[in-house]
């Protein structure tokens, strides 16, 4: 048992929910996706990435890549929010989609990373 | 920049990182969740970006004021909660990157880092250097940029420090590594295809001994010049097929042995290093007895080549460390000493040489003997090149100073290795050919000729090798034509002709000459560089074979 490993791991795991909780619901009616949810989507993203770090193996620089993919996404998705909002002063159609998809797509790197690292643990013997 | 690095840096700011995140989200969190009061005292909830936005300019102590309307009392508990909560965050992870930047380890990777992309940038062939001291410096400075670059590795952080405030230009990369490890070695570029051979002469014979091997697994095709002073190091390295062994001692032993039996070859050979070619009086060493001051290597060095010359000497078992510490002075000359020289015959003998680990010792020896017998031949050993005006400065005879002979054969051998060929191929011709060659370079290039190395291919001599192309004889005889009258003759001498392993001690000057031929000629500036302009321009080439008149 590695206390690294629980805490990284749950961190990950975490990401990977967190964001599917956003993402889920009607892509276009921007009420069902809740503003806390991403977030926290954002900050969990953040410490899974920042857990990332110094990880010297091949498997430790492909978990930090996507997990930085996840983190440009879910930083877009919140630019994009605020940018609607602020600036255009009307969260229409076309916005509240790019949202919810720039989730999504950070979504899919959470799945690979989570796939990656169950798959390192399967495949380590003890 | 190194992978290693990057990744010191990253795990490092692994927890400040987490601990910045983490304030950060909690008080946007808190400030999110509070409801605050907008100017028209109605309640409203501070958006994300809102509270983003403040909190990012409240954590960094810029300050803005409150944000987008004035805060209330929740707020404001909050926000005072906060800005301890973040400044603490950051502080704490300004404070972990200001102790990174100043940690010895990534500073010493970082440097380690620099130095290695120096090496890999280097596009000249270059020597690697071990040890930084006088002699190499004086390497340093005459190899530098003109024919090679130079590496540096020093066990001594100080040495590297004078190195890098010496300044020299082009650059010397210089970098803080044990030579005889093979890693550091591999950071200096020896594996490197540029990298041209590796100099080694330390002190202690064994290190040189140890750095040759690890050099030769790790590379067998660079040259590897290594210092030896013992009979049985130096057949230990010709097993190892070195061929580059400088043995300071042996040389002093053989310019002893050549300037008593053939002072013309010990002329030629002096003239190489700069002496000027002519013999003067001062310079030929007296027969008749000579008197060595002192045991040691240096003693041993010059008894060897007095013995070979078959000439009468006493030696004197010296040791300047002794005699300092039973007299408590570094003047020898009390009543004792002066006996002592008496009785080896100072009177009657030729020469003496102080040949001591001592500067001032050697210094007072030979002014004690020139007192008892103002026509004795003084020769001194001088030791480091700090003390060389009281040196110039005493009219001793002849000054052996170890340092410097080093240094000269290594360049010769590394910049001049027609130079240093003509010297080993000399020595094996007797006196009277050295006194015609000395005569003839007189007379056809004046008292002080100087000597050129070129090889004849297409960087050096373009309008001769598209001649050669052809598969036309040009002849030495030819290109000593004059380019202002082909008549006249250029004051040139061919001293040798390399090509391939052959080599030609004054070649004949109707041999026929072939591209990739290395010549060794001794002329003046002047004359040189008509030459050059000869075997670079196809007119004046022209004009000199004869094919146009004008």
């Amino acid at each position: 048992m590695n206390m690294h490993k629980i805490i990284s791991g749950s961190f990950f795991i975490l990401a990977m929910t967190v964001n599917f909780g956003f993402f889920y619901g009607e892509p276009t009616v921007l009420e069902q996706h809740s503003s806390y949810e991403l977030f926290a989507a954002i900050i969990v993203n953040l410490i899974a990435t920042v857990l990332k770090l110094g990880d010297r193996t091949q498997l430790g620089a492909v978990l930090l890549a996507t997990s930085i993919v996840a983190d440009i996404q879910l930083i877009a998705s919140a630019t994009v929010w605020a940018f609607a909002i602020y600036v255009i002063g009307d969260v229409n159609i076309e916005a509240a989609t790019a949202i919810v998809s720039l989730s999504g797509g950070a979504l899919l790197a959470n799945i690979v990373s989570v796939i990656l690292f169950v798959g390192d643990t399967l495949k380590s013997k003890r | 920049m190194n992978e290693q690095i990057v990744w010191i840096v990253l795990k490092r700011l692994r927890t400040p990182f987490l601990v910045i995140i983490i304030t950060f989200a909690i008080s946007i969190l808190g400030l999110v969740l509070i409801q605050g009061t907008d100017n028209n005292g109605d309640p409203y909830q501070m958006t994300f970006f809102d509270a983003f936005y403040f909190v990012t300019y409240m954590a960094s102590t810029i300050g803005f004021g409150e944000a987008p309307y004035t805060f209330n009392y929740e707020q404001r508990m909050w926000v005072s909660f906060s800005i301890y909560f973040t400044v603490i965050g950051w502080f704490y992870g300004i404070g972990a990157i200001v102790s990174l930047i100043q940690d010895e380890a990534l500073k010493k990777a970082l440097n380690r880092n620099s130095f290695r992309n120096h090496v890999r940038n280097i596009n000249k062939p270059f020597y690697i250097i071990l040890g930084y001291n006088g002699i190499t410096k004086s390497i340093i400075d005459r190899l530098n940029g003109h024919d090679y670059r130079l590496v540096v590795l020093d066990k001594d952080e100080e040495k590297i420090d004078e190195l890098i405030l010496e300044n020299f230009y082009p650059n010397v990369p210089g970098f803080v590594g044990d030579a005889t490890n093979q890693k550091m070695l591999k950071i200096a570029g020896i594996h490197q295809k540029n990298c041209a051979g590796i100099i080694s002469l330390f002190e202690d014979d064994m290190v040189n001994s140890k750095i040759a091997t690890i050099s030769k697994l790790l590379n067998k095709k660079i040259d590897i010049i290594v210092k030896a002073t013992s009979k049985a190091q130096l057949e230990h390295f010709r097993s190892m097929n070195l061929k580059h062994v400088k043995n300071p001692f042996d040389i002093i032993s053989k310019r002893i042995y050549y300037g008593i039996t053939a002072p013309y070859i010990w002329l030629l050979e002096m003239w190489m290093y700069g002496h000027i070619l002519k013999l003067k009086k001062r310079d030929q060493f007296p027969l008749g007895k000579y008197i060595i001051y002192g045991k040691g290597r240096m003693g041993k060095a010059i008894q060897e080549g007095l013995q070979k010359a078959g000439i009468e000497y006493v030696i004197e078992d010296f040791d300047s460390q002794r005699y300092i510490e039973e007299k408590n002075t570094t003047i020898f000359g009390d009543d004792e000493d002066i006996h002592r020289l008496i009785e080896l015959g100072v009177k009657e003998s030729a020469c003496i040489i102080a040949a001591t680990q001592n500067d001032l010792l050697n210094l007072t020896i030979l002014n004690k003997a020139k007192q008892l017998n103002p026509k004795i031949f003084t020769m001194a050993r001088e030791n480091s090149l700090d003390d060389l005006n009281i040196f110039q400065a005493s009219k001793i005879n002849k000054i052996y100073i170890v340092e410097k002979i080093l240094a000269d054969a290594t360049y010769s051998y590394i910049a001049r290795p027609l130079a240093d060929l003509f010297i080993q191929e000399a020595r094996k011709k007797d006196d009277e050919w050295a006194r015609i060659i000395v005569y003839m370079l007189n007379n056809i290039t004046g008292m002080n000729p100087m000597y050129f190395e070129t090889v004849l291919n297409d960087a050096n001599a373009y309008a001769l090798t598209l001649r050669l192309e052809k598969g036309e004889n040009i002849s030495l005889a030819d290109l000593r034509r004059s380019r202002a009258d082909r008549n006249e003759m250029l004051h040139v001498v061919f001293l040798l002709l390399k090509r391939g392993d052959n080599i030609y001690l004054m070649p004949d000057a109707r041999m026929n000459l072939q591209i990739g031929d290395e010549l060794l000629i001794v002329s003046d500036e002047e004359n040189y560089s008509d030459f050059e302009y000869i075997v670079n321009n196809i007119y004046e080439l022209e004009y000199v074979l004869g094919y146009t008149s004008s």
